[in-house]
């Protein structure tokens, strides 16, 4: 599968949602075909040929909301396997705990940025593995996928809210703004953008996980999207995702450019101090009054994810 | 012995088969029940490619005038792809007891280096298993049982993901 580095991936390309009013916005086919095209991705090609349209040329807003509705379950497999909940946990709670340990303990919210089909905050809810009074919100601009996270949180009697939402324009002030997959989304200077906006009041420190760059992930990435995915899209944009991936020094310095305030670090380069690489590493920034805390309550395992600051 | 082993293994596979058809369609976060029906299933479908194999073997050596001559090539087929198999299995059964071990990077490990790349090669080790059995003992009774399992080995899991399709698509 030859995908170029430059091209989007397919799902970032069939729906499109206004940034401020959250409105869709319809897709044209053709539009996409020729994006494509030019950038001489046939896999994608070939995948956009076969979705749905309507009479105009539109691509199927039905239809894509279900496409990608499959592909999140999909791609949840995947985080079960990987363990992602719990990797999720193991690094937010150090967070939370150092926030409690320097200021008076209230309700702490976590939001979940582009939290698709809420995987993530649905685990932590469902295996209670943050404490009672952390509010957990999802946040996405896909109604679909809302909707799906909602359905199935509320299946399991889960605690946890998902929001059709900008995650910074939510009504609670987010203490942890957490993502997965998503940073290497962020193109050039949206991605110090982004980060901008984790500046404001309450706001306290993120933790973005995202695919570890390294020469053997676009491989290791086609394996498992090839063993595990059955929707072509998903093994397109799995083994994109894994060759857009940024390295750990651009991280931190869209990082520190975007949000100075915050000590910045990349958490989980290494295994085991090991020069092996893993699937993802994690992005972490914290409010400098937090950060001995963090660490001390990271204890060995800041040695053992391997460090880069 | 032989056939014991083949009938073990061709269980697990047959279940696992079950399983990976069910992933990734349900997501939910507790689903330890929906996998084990989902394997269940699996292993129950897997007895129906077995008795299939069987009932071939059987009416070979009822037909046969040379009825000790093709049991033996059978166990020698049938030991040969035990050749094959075992280690496979040896090496997926050894993976679960790794990930039993309550450490993420070390269940992760155990994903990247086992579960994803031999879920890909597995085809590959079912042909091979069955090509090593049919040149122990190159005859047609053999041939024919060896593909009737393969066909059957590699369709398991399509028609189990065919039925998974249809029986969410109905619920939709």
């Amino acid at each position: 599968m030859r995908i170029p580095k430059q091209s989007p991936e397919i799902s970032d390309r069939i729906v499109d949602f206004d940034g401020g009013t959250l409105e869709r916005r319809p897709v044209m086919k053709s539009e996409v075909l020729r994006e494509f095209q030019a950038l001489n991705n046939r896999f994608a090609v070939r995948v956009v040929e076969k979705l749905p349209v309507d009479q105009d040329g539109v691509l199927d807003p039905q239809a894509m909301d279900r496409l990608l509705v499959t592909v999140h379950c999909e791609m949840q497999r995947m985080s079960e396997e990987f363990q992602h909940g719990q990797r999720m946990a193991e690094l937010l709670n150090p967070l939370l705990n150092a926030i409690r340990d320097a200021s008076s303990p209230r309700r702490l919210t976590v939001v979940d940025i582009g939290c698709g089909s809420g995987f993530v905050l649905r685990w932590l809810a469902a295996h209670r593995a943050v404490p009672d009074d952390v509010d957990l919100i999802g946040a996405d601009y896909n109604p679909a996928l809302i909707a799906e996270a909602r359905r199935l949180a509320e299946a399991e009697n889960l605690g946890c809210q998902f929001k059709v939402a900008n995650a910074f324009r939510l009504e609670e002030t987010a203490a942890i703004y957490i993502s997965t997959g998503i940073l290497h989304h962020f193109r050039g200077s949206s991605l110090t953008q982004l980060f901008a906006q984790h500046v404001r009041p309450g706001t306290r420190a993120f933790l973005h996980f995202d695919f570890h760059q390294s020469p053997l992930a676009p491989f290791g990435s086609w394996l498992f999207h090839a063993a595990r995915m059955r929707q072509p899209l998903a093994k397109h944009d799995g083994v994109l995702s894994a060759i857009r991936a940024y390295t750990a020094h651009e991280l931190l310095s869209a990082a520190r450019a975007g949000a100075p305030t915050f000590t910045s670090a990349v958490y989980g380069t290494k295994l085991w101090q090991l020069p092996i690489p893993r699937a993802f590493h994690s992005l972490v920034g914290v409010l400098p009054e937090y950060h001995d805390a963090f660490i001390a309550n990271l204890g060995s395992k800041a040695l053992s994810l391997g460090v880069i600051r | 012995m032989i056939a014991l082993g083949l009938w073990i293994l061709a269980t697990l596979d047959a279940a696992f088969a079950g399983y990976r058809a069910a992933a990734g369609r349900n997501g939910l976060i507790r689903k330890r029940r929906y996998y084990l029906r989902a394997m269940i299933l699996g292993a129950i479908l897997g007895q129906v490619a077995v008795a299939l194999a069987a009932g071939i073997i059987l009416i070979t050596l009822t037909l046969t005038p040379d009825r000790l001559g093709l049991l033996r090539d059978y166990n020698l087929a049938g030991a040969r792809m035990l050749l094959v198999y075992v280690p496979y299995a040896v090496i997926i059964l050894f993976a679960f007891l790794v990930r039993s071990i309550p450490s993420v990077d070390i269940r992760s490990i155990t994903s990247t280096l086992v579960f994803g790349p031999f879920t890909l090669i597995r085809p590959a080790v079912a042909i091979a298993g069955l090509v090593y059995g049919m040149l122990a003992a190159p005859r047609l009774e053999i041939s024919v049982v060896a593909v009737t399992v393969l066909v059957m080995m590699l369709g398991l899991e399509r028609a189990l993901s065919s039925y998974r399709r249809l029986s969410s698509s109905s619920t939709n």
